[in-house]
C-alpha cells in the first residue's frame, strides 16, 4: 500500500454541507454538515436507523440529497470526477460468490477504467492487503465471512481513492479479523487518505477515529475528538446496572431522582448518567426494590462515547 | 474497456459457470428438438391417396391420370380409380382416400369448346392438407387446359392442322401437376427437425429474458448494482452491460444449437447468411425485451412473473410448440405479432424454398420493428430501475 498517491487537494477532501434526505414522511438525514481534511479518519457513530448509510450514499453519489451539497476533492458528489476518487465499501458484502477473489477485484477495477499491468498491480495489492493472495483463485463462496469482508474492504481501494468510505465494515466479523480491519483502516489514514467510517460500536469509533460525529435520528448531535466529546460530560459518571424484572419501570423511576441526567435501557441493563454516582447509588437501589427489580451488577464506568451519546440523546447507543 | 463491456463479460463468465444456464440455453433445446422430431417423424412424409372417377376416357383425362402417376409424384400421390362419384365420396369420407377428383363425361371434347366442363374435387374437412393439394392440382390442370385451349384456338385460326394442336395439348399436360403438387407441399419437404430445431432454439432463447432480468434484480438486491454505480460510469452502462450479456449468450446458444441440429440431426437451417441475419434480429428482439422487463418490473418477483408471462406468451403465440401452418388462421395472424413467430416463419421458408436473403427480408424487417418499439419503451422505463 506504499503506492497510495498523495492527496493533492488543499483544504478538506470531503465537505458535507446541510444535506437532508427524506423517504416519504421519514426524515432519514436532517441538515447534516461536516468536513474531513486529508489523512483524517472520521467516525459516524449512531444506532440502527440513525441515518449513517443514507449519509454515506449521498457522499458516494448513490442517492440524491433533497437539499444541501456534498463536495469530494472539490467535485460535486455523484459526478464521474467525484466517483473516480472515492472508494466505497458497502455495509453488506457486494461481491460475486461464483467468481474468484481475483476475478471480483478485476471486475471492479475495470469499472474504474483500470486495465493491463496497472489493473494486475492493483489487484495483487488488494489481495495482499486482505491477506488473501493465496486464496485468490478460489471462488468467493469458499471464503469465510471474515475473508469476504476483508476482500470487500480491499475492493474499495482499487482506485487508490482520496476518500475511503466504509459503512460498518466490521459487522459480523470475529474479534481477530476485526482487530486486523481496524489496524488497516488506521494505516490508511496514516497514508494520507481521508476516511469516513460508520459504526454503532463505541469502542471502534474511540479506537480508530481521529474525530467522531454522533448521529441520531438523522441529526448530527455532536462532533469532535473523543476528548472533546467526553469533556462535554463534565463531572458526570455513567453507571451500568445489570438487572432483571420490569427494568423499564425502574429506569423511569430513576429518571425522577435528583442528580440523574439520563437513564436508558439496553438489553438487561440500565445505563444512568449521574452527578456524583456514589452518593446516588442507595436511592437507585431503593428504586429497584420499589419496582421489584433484581439488581445483579453495578459498574461505574469511565466517561466514554456511550455516555456522551446517552447525555446527548437520552437513549442508549445499543438497544 | 468500456464499463458496459466489463459488466457483460462478467455476466457471461458467471453464466457459463452456472450449470442451469447451460442446460436451459443449450442442452434442453437440443434434447427437446430431438425428442419432438422423433415424435413427429411420421408426419414428415406427406402421402396422398387420390380417388379418380374417370367418366371421360378421352385424351385430356388420360393426360391428367398419367401426370398423377408420373415417376415424380409416385412417392407423394397414389391414384385409386373409383367407379362412380358415390364410391369416391364414400372413400373420402372413410379416409381411404384423402380427396377425389371427378373427371366429367365429355371433358376432353369440352376442352375444344368455349366453355370447358369443370373438374370436381371431393374433399374431407378433416384432411385440409389433402384437400388443398388436390384442389390446387385440379385448378392448375384446368388453368393449363385453358391456356392450351387458347393456343390451340390460335393455331387453328392460323390454319394449322388440328391434329398437331391436339398433340401439343397432350404434351403440355404431362409435367404440370408435378410442380403443383410439389409447391403445395413446399418445394422441399420440411423435415420435423428443421422446424423443431429453430423452434426450440428460439423458445429457450426466450428464457434469456427471465434469466437476465432476474439476475439484474438479484444483483440490485445484493448491492452489486449500487457498487457498480459508485464507480465512475453512467447508469446506462450498467443496463447496457446487462443486456449485452443477454445478447452474447443468445448468439452463442443459437449458434451452438444450429450447429448441433445441423450436423447431428440433419436439420436444415437454410442459407447460412440469411439464417444468421434472421437469428441476429431475433436475438436483438430478445435483448430489447429483456431491457423492457427490467424497466417494467420493480422487484425480482415481478421480474420473474413478467418474464415468464412474456416467454410463454410469445412462445404460444409465435408457434414454438405447434406447427403454425396447421393452426387456425387467427392464430397464424397472431403469430405475426411476435418476433419469434416471424423468425420461425423465416426459418421454415428458408428450409423449404432453399432461398436466400430475399426470403427473410420481411421477417427480419418485422422483427426489427418489434425490437425498435420495445427498445424505445425500454429506454424510457429502464433507467428508472437504476435510481434508488
Ligand atoms: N430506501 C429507503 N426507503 C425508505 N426508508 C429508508 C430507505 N433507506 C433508509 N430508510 C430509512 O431511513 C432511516 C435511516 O436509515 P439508514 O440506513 O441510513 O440508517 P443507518 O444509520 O445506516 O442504520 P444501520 O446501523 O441499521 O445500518 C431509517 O429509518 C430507514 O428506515
Ligand atoms: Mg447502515
Amino acid at each position: 500500500m506504499a503506492t497510495v498517491e498523495a492527496v493533492a487537494t488543499k483544504g478538506p477532501v470531503l465537505e458535507v454541507s446541510g444535506i437532508t434526505r427524506r423517504f416519504g414522511d421519514r426524515l432519514a438525514v436532517d441538515d447534516v454538515s461536516f468536513s474531513i481534511p486529508p489523512g483524517e479518519i472520521y467516525g459516524l457513530l449512531g444506532p440502527n436507523g440513525a441515518g449513517k448509510t443514507t449519509t454515506i450514499k449521498m457522499i458516494c453519489g448513490l442517492l440524491q440529497a433533497d437539499s444541501g451539497t456534498v463536495r469530494v476533492a472539490g467535485h460535486q458528489a455523484g459526478t464521474l470526477a467525484a466517483k473516480a476518487v472515492v472508494g466505497y465499501v458497502p455495509q453488506d458484502v457486494a461481491l460475486y460468490p461464483d467468481l474468484t477473489g481475483r476475478e471480483n477485484l478485476q471486475f471492479l477495477g475495470r469499472l474504474f477504467g483500470l486495465s493491463g499491468g496497472v489493473l494486475d498491480e492493483r489487484v495483487d495489492e488488494a489481495l495482499e492487503l486482505s491477506d488473501l493472495a493465496d486464496r485468490a483463485g478460489e471462488h468467493l463462496s469458499s471464503y469465510s465471512g471474515g475473508m469476504q469482508r476483508r476482500l470487500n474492504i480491499a475492493a474499495g481501494l482499487l482506485n487508490h481513492p482520496v476518500l475511503l468510505v466504509l459503512d460498518e465494515p466490521t459487522v459480523g466479523v470475529d474479534p481477530q479479523s476485526r482487530h486486523a480491519i481496524l489496524e488497516r483502516v488506521q494505516s490508511f489514514g496514516q497514508l494520507g487518505m481521508a476516511v469516513v467510517y460508520t459504526t454503532h460500536y463505541m469502542e471502534e469509533a474511540e479506537r480508530v477515529c481521529d474525530r467522531v460525529g454522533i448521529i441520531d435520528q438523522g441529526r448530527l448531535v455532536a462532533e469532535g475528538t473523543r476528548r472533546e466529546l467526553v469533556d462535554r460530560l463534565g463531572e458526570r459518571d455513567r453507571i451500568d446496572l445489570g438487572a432483571s424484572g420490569d427494568i423499564e419501570r425502574w429506569a423511569e423511576a430513576c429518571r425522577a431522582l435528583d442528580g440523574v441526567d439520563g437513564a436508558a435501557v439496553a438489553d438487561h441493563q440500565v445505563q444512568l448518567l449521574v452527578h456524583e454516582g456514589r452518593k446516588l447509588l442507595p436511592a437507585v437501589l431503593e428504586a429497584a426494590e420499589r419496582t421489584g427489580v433484581q439488581v445483579s451488577s453495578v459498574d461505574v464506568v469511565e466517561p466514554d462515547l456511550e455516555a456522551v451519546f446517552l447525555h446527548l440523546t437520552g437513549t442508549a447507543l445499543r438497544e | 474497456m468500456h464499463p458496459a463491456l466489463a459488466i457483460a463479460a462478467k455476466d457471461v463468465r458467471q453464466r457459463i459457470r452456472d450449470r442451469s444456464a447451460i442446460v436451459l440455453g443449450i442442452v434442453a433445446p437440443l434434447v427437446i428438438a430431438a425428442l419432438m422430431s422423433l415424435a413427429f417423424r411420421g408426419a414428415e412424409t406427406i402421402h396422398l391417396t387420390v380417388g379418380v372417377v374417370n367418366s371421360d376416357h378421352g385424351a385430356a383425362a388420360a393426360g391428367l391420370l398419367s401426370a398423377l402417376r408420373s415417376p415424380g409424384l409416385k412417392d407423394l400421390v397414389t391414384v385409386v380409380p373409383e367407379p362412380s362419384e358415390g364410391s369416391a365420396s364414400a372413400a373420402v369420407h372413410a379416409g381411404r382416400a384423402g380427396a377425389a377428383i371427378i373427371i366429367p363425361s365429355g371433358f376432353t371434347n369440352s376442352v375444344s369448346r368455349s366453355r370447358p366442363l369443370p373438374l370436381t374435387t371431393l374433399t374431407n374437412v378433416n384432411n385440409t392438407v389433402a384437400a388443398q393439394i388436390t384442389s390446387s392440382i385440379a385448378q392448375s390442370f384446368v388453368a393449363q387446359v385453358n391456356a392450351d385451349r387458347l393456343s390451340v384456338a390460335t393455331a387453328s385460326a392460323a390454319g394449322e392442322p388440328s391434329g398437331s394442336a391436339a398433340a401439343a395439348l397432350d404434351k403440355a399436360h404431362l409435367s404440370l401437376p408435378i410442380r403443383t403438387v410439389q409447391s403445395a407441399l413446399g418445394a422441399k419437404r420440411l423435415k420435423t427437425i428443421s422446424y423443431y430445431g429453430p423452434s426450440m432454439a428460439i423458445f429457450f432463447l426466450l428464457f434469456t429474458i427471465s434469466f437476465t432480468a432476474r439476475s439484474f434484480f438479484v444483483e440490485r438486491d445484493q448491492g452489486n448494482i449500487e457498487r457498480m454505480l459508485a464507480a465512475p460510469l453512467r447508469p446506462r452502462s450498467v443496463l447496457l452491460g446487462k443486456v449485452l450479456s443477454a445478447f452474447v449468450f443468445g448468439i452463442v446458444s443459437l449458434s451452438i444449437i444450429a450447429a448441433v441440429t445441423t450436423f447431428a440431426f440433419g436439420a436444415d437451417w437454410g442459407n447460412p447468411l440469411a439464417a444468421g441475419l434472421l437469428s441476429l434480429a431475433m436475438v436483438l428482439a430478445v435483448t430489447a425485451t429483456t431491457a423492457l422487463v427490467i424497466g417494467v418490473a420493480h422487484t425480482q418477483r415481478q421480474a420473474e412473473g413478467i418474464s415468464s408471462f412474456a416467454v410463454f406468451g410469445l412462445a404460444l403465440l409465435g408457434g414454438n410448440f405447434v406447427f403454425v401452418s396447421v393452426t387456425p388462421p387467427i392464430m397464424q395472424r397472431l403469430a405475426l405479432l411476435t418476433p419469434n413467430g416471424w423468425a420461425l416463419r423465416g426459418y421454415t421458408d428458408l428450409a423449404t424454398t432453399g432461398g436466400g436473403l430475399a426470403i427473410v427480408g420481411l421477417p427480419i424487417a418485422a422483427i426489427l420493428v418489434y425490437t425498435l418499439v420495445v427498445a424505445t419503451a425500454a429506454s424510457v422505463l429502464a433507467p428508472r430501475a437504476l435510481t434508488p
